[in-house]
């Protein structure tokens, strides 16, 4: 009476039923072609708001598809209009610009974009700051009005040159008395929401979207959290394009014919922040020793498998502006003797904060403490939960890892490099440097006020609290049949309505 | 040499009739007060994790008063025991109320992913329940191999089910390329619909339950082949098949019923994890992210689910026990 059924049994009968199922091939016989992207994201925080907290990459693709915005960066990370045609400053302090807008959006209901939307959607933005990283904080929004259907102008609060680069990829536009956006409203941007659910949206093509209308039909975009579940969608051709994935995934199919590896530079950056407040990081001489004693080639190899470039603390390496700094070479001796200088002849003992929220911080983490105790410097690592680490580390601890993807500078510093930025997380307090970078911004030529913010980034990397060591590409994966991929830094992957598909 | 006539009858499990509406009601009643227990337990848990909802949606570095503003607008500047009562007045009006981070209905995004962990689980539950009792009467039955079927036991429900998910995966879809090594449902699509998705999850949840809630079984079969009536029934050289259906099987009902409950809840706590490996949707994964978010109306209303089909499981395997627990009468 013993019968030896086991599970496999059981399995195998699944299976053949399982088998027998097939059927991908249905739905993507569709009229036009499709292009499914497998993009990052947990599904709970799925939200329809693109102003208020955005917490995922899919969401963001999303709202980059339905709704237009003002300013675009291109592949080379220099700024391009949009739906702002223009923008010039009214008067000499650069603190009054007209921005002209097109003349030819138009929502999907059928209503003309005017600039009464524009400054609605911008009043929004700024009104949610708290949930966005004040990302209109520079407008003074209540001096900024409406010149005609098609025109505004817009104040800041100080001279700010920069406001093409403010207004880039983020301000998406609705159209006004949106006051409530629980669920999703009108666009007018390159495509229209068909359907969605929490995990997956597909939108399809706005035939009378001004760009002209895309290549692809429909466009379906699944949020998928783990990197690997991405990779493999593409591969086994569930999806396109996957979007995000990790240096792993990208070596293991660089030889695979069926699957293309694309990258972006710079959409990985975790460098070390040193307080400068606190003790030994007050010393110039130790952040030096620090900055000197990595093998910055090394992490590159070991963290981004070489997909990445070493960093010579230059907190934004791909902007127009970026300062040509010469490679900081690793010099042991050197280190060495800055401690020495600085009263550390026996060492110094310090513990690194990372999370392993972002993959290959701890890896970092672990190498770069390797590293700085062949100069002496004797680190302890402690790694954090992720959902405590940007309330109990970031901004407390004085040596932790941050994570900083394609943050324009301008933007950044503002935030963190000004002696009153809300997250001067280094304690970098130069007023000679706030000064300088206030001049910058009121300096209407172009070259001079490069020059100017080359200058103010090289100053930090010279003396600021920030070891950038490298960074990483941003890498996508995509089937066989999908060209023209955005490979420029910052936001521009969001920004897919001119990406091929075939087959 | 057959003396069929002074043969024991086989103890019978009781019959219906002896449960009245007393028991009955009483377990009912437990049940709510345990789903009750359960949210306030899974409440408290939530509200002891670091940082609220709040804190979670706000970049660094965000003005004070603007954060003070989305709290109150969010009611989360109300005490605990005050936003819990609020939670479960609104439970019992039927509201699940609305997420901390979208401001969408709870009962949506509940409703757009439980029919597909209802799927998962269901099909891994309908594979493991036969697997582990087959597995279970091998391990219980054999006199030989007792030492051998323990350790397959242990070792199979020890497997970690992250183990088992890439071990699956990498036979199936790597290897054999049976089925596809990510379960992406395609939008609007009901998971029955495409079972080839449906088979890692559902293997990978459904092995180790099948060793586990063997272990917990193999006991209970051990027990029972070994009862007088058993061995007299194989003395009597009645089949093998009829000693199965008749004289043990109705014994292991109770027990069956009850482990197939406990083990339904520990799959809604796998399945967390396999959906997220699998890339596919359900109320598992929508735990773990409302939890990071600290999303606390959709952890609850998640949690309180789950729990509710454990409880409500349980409550079952109760009323099946007393239908069927056989009286230990001495035999006449």
């Amino acid at each position: 009476m013993r019968r030896r059924f086991l599970p496999a049994g059981a399995l195998a009968v699944l299976l053949a039923a399982t088998a027998c199922g097939g059927g991908e091939e249905e739905q993507a016989a569709a009229e036009g072609p499709t292009l499914r992207y497998a993009a990052v994201g947990a599904p709970a925080a799925t939200t329809h708001d693109p102003h208020g907290r955005v917490g995922n990459e899919s969401e963001y693709l999303r709202f980059a598809m339905l709704y237009d915005v003002l300013t675009v960066t291109d592949e080379d990370g220099v700024v391009q209009p949009r739906l702002a045609l223009s923008w010039e400053p009214a008067g000499e302090d650069l603190d009054l610009w007209t921005v002209a807008l097109r003349d030819d959006a138009v929502f999907s209901d059928g209503e003309p974009v005017t600039a009464h939307d524009v400054l609605f959607s911008l009043n929004r933005i700024q009104g949610k700051g708290a949930e966005n990283n004040g990302r209109l904080s520079v407008f003074d929004l209540e001096a900024s009005s409406v010149v005609d259907e098609h025109t505004l102008e817009l104040a800041t609060h100080q001279p700010y040159a920069e406001v093409g680069i403010a207004l880039a990829s983020l301000t998406f536009v609705v159209p006004e008395g949106s006051d409530d956006i629980t669920e999703p409203v009108v666009g007018s941007g390159p495509f229209q929401l068909e359907e969605h659910d929490d995990t997956t949206a597909v939108l399809t093509r706005n035939d009378d979207w001004w760009g002209g209308a895309a290549d692809f039909e429909t466009l379906q975009i699944s949020a998928m959290p783990d990197p690997a579940a991405r990779a493999e969608a593409v591969a086994s051709g569930q999806a396109d394009v996957a979007g995000s994935v990790s240096p792993a995934s990208a070596q293991q199919y660089e030889s695979d014919d069926a699957v293309q590896v694309s990258t972006r530079p710079a959409g990985v950056n975790y460098p070390l922040v040193m307080d400068l407040d606190t003790e030994p990081f007050d010393d110039p001489g130790v952040r030096e020793a620090v900055k000197l004693a990595l093998d910055r080639e090394q992490l590159v190899e070991t963290v981004f498998l070489g997909y990445g470039e070493t960093g010579a603390d230059i907190l934004n390496s791909q902007e127009p502006f970026a300062p040509d700094a010469a490679p900081v070479e690793r010099d042991l001796d050197r280190a060495r003797e800055l401690l020495e200088e600085a009263g550390h002849a026996d060492g110094v003992e310090l513990t690194l904060h990372a999370t392993n929220s972002y993959p290959g911080m701890e890896e970092t983490a672990t190498l770069a403490a390797e590293q700085l105790a062949e100069a002496g410097i004797e680190v302890q690592i402690e790694v954090g939960a992720p959902d405590t680490y940007w309330a109990e580390v970031w901004n407390v601890e004085p040596f932790y890892l941050n994570s900083l993807g394609g943050n324009g500078f301008v933007d950044y510093a503002r935030m963190a490099l000004l002696s009153d930025g809300p997250t001067n997380e280094t304690g970098w307090d130069v007023p000679e440097w706030d000064a300088d970078f206030a001049e910058a911004l009121a300096t209407e030529d172009e070259g001079d006020r490069h020059a100017m913010l080359a200058d103010l980034q090289q100053r930090v990397a010279d003396d600021g609290g920030y070891v950038v060591w490298g960074t990483g590409d941003g890498i996508d994966l995509a089937g066989s049949g999908v060209s023209g991929l955005p490979t420029g830094p910052g936001f521009h992957r969001l920004f897919i309505e001119r990406v091929e598909v075939s087959g | 040499m057959s003396r069929p006539v002074t043969a024991p009858a086989a103890p019978r499990p009781r019959t219906a009739g002896a449960v009245t509406g007393v028991p009955l009601l009483f377990a009912l009643v437990r049940t709510v007060l345990l789903l009750a227990l359960v949210s306030v337990a899974v409440f408290t848990a939530t509200e002891l994790l670091p940082g609220d909802a709040v804190d979670l949606r706000v970049t660094p570095g965000a003005d004070e008063e603007e954060v003070r503003e989305l709290r109150e607008e969010l009611g989360l500047d109300a005490a605990p025991w005050r936003r819990y009562l609020d939670w479960a007045g609104s439970l019992l009006t039927g509201d699940l109320g609305t997420s901390l981070v979208n401001g969408r209905p709870v009962a949506d995004a509940l409703a757009q992913r439980l029919p597909a962990t209802l799927a998962v689980v269901g099909g891994a539950l309908a594979v493991a329940t036969p697997a582990s009792l087959a597995l279970a009467w091998w391990a219980g039955g054999s006199r030989r191999a007792r030492r051998l079927s323990t350790a397959v036991l242990t070792g199979g429900a020890a497997l970690p089910t992250a183990v088992t998910a890439a071990a699956l995966a990498a036979v199936f879809s790597g290897a054999l390329g049976l089925v596809p090594p990510v379960s992406l449902l395609p939008p609007g699509a009901s998971p029955w619909q495409h079972p080839e998705l449906l088979f890692l999850p559902v293997a990978s949840l459904a092995l180790p339950t099948a060793f586990f809630g063997a272990s917990l079984l193999a006991g209970a079969v051990a027990d029972t082949v070994r009862l007088p009536h058993v061995a007299d029934a194989r003395r009597r050289g009645v089949p093998p098949w009829r000693i199965a259906s008749t004289d043990v099987l109705p014994f292991l009902l109770a027990p069956f019923t009850r482990v197939t409950a406990n083990t339904a809840g520990g799959l809604i706590a796998a399945a967390a994890l396999v959906e997220t490996l699998f890339g596919y949707p359900g109320i598992g994964s929508l735990l773990v992210s409302s939890l990071a978010s600290r999303d606390l109306p959709v952890v609850q209303a998640t949690a309180v689910v789950a729990a509710a089909v454990v409880l409500v499981g349980l409550l079952v395997g109760d009323l099946v026990a007393a239908l069927t627990e056989p009286r230990r009468r001495p035999v006449r």
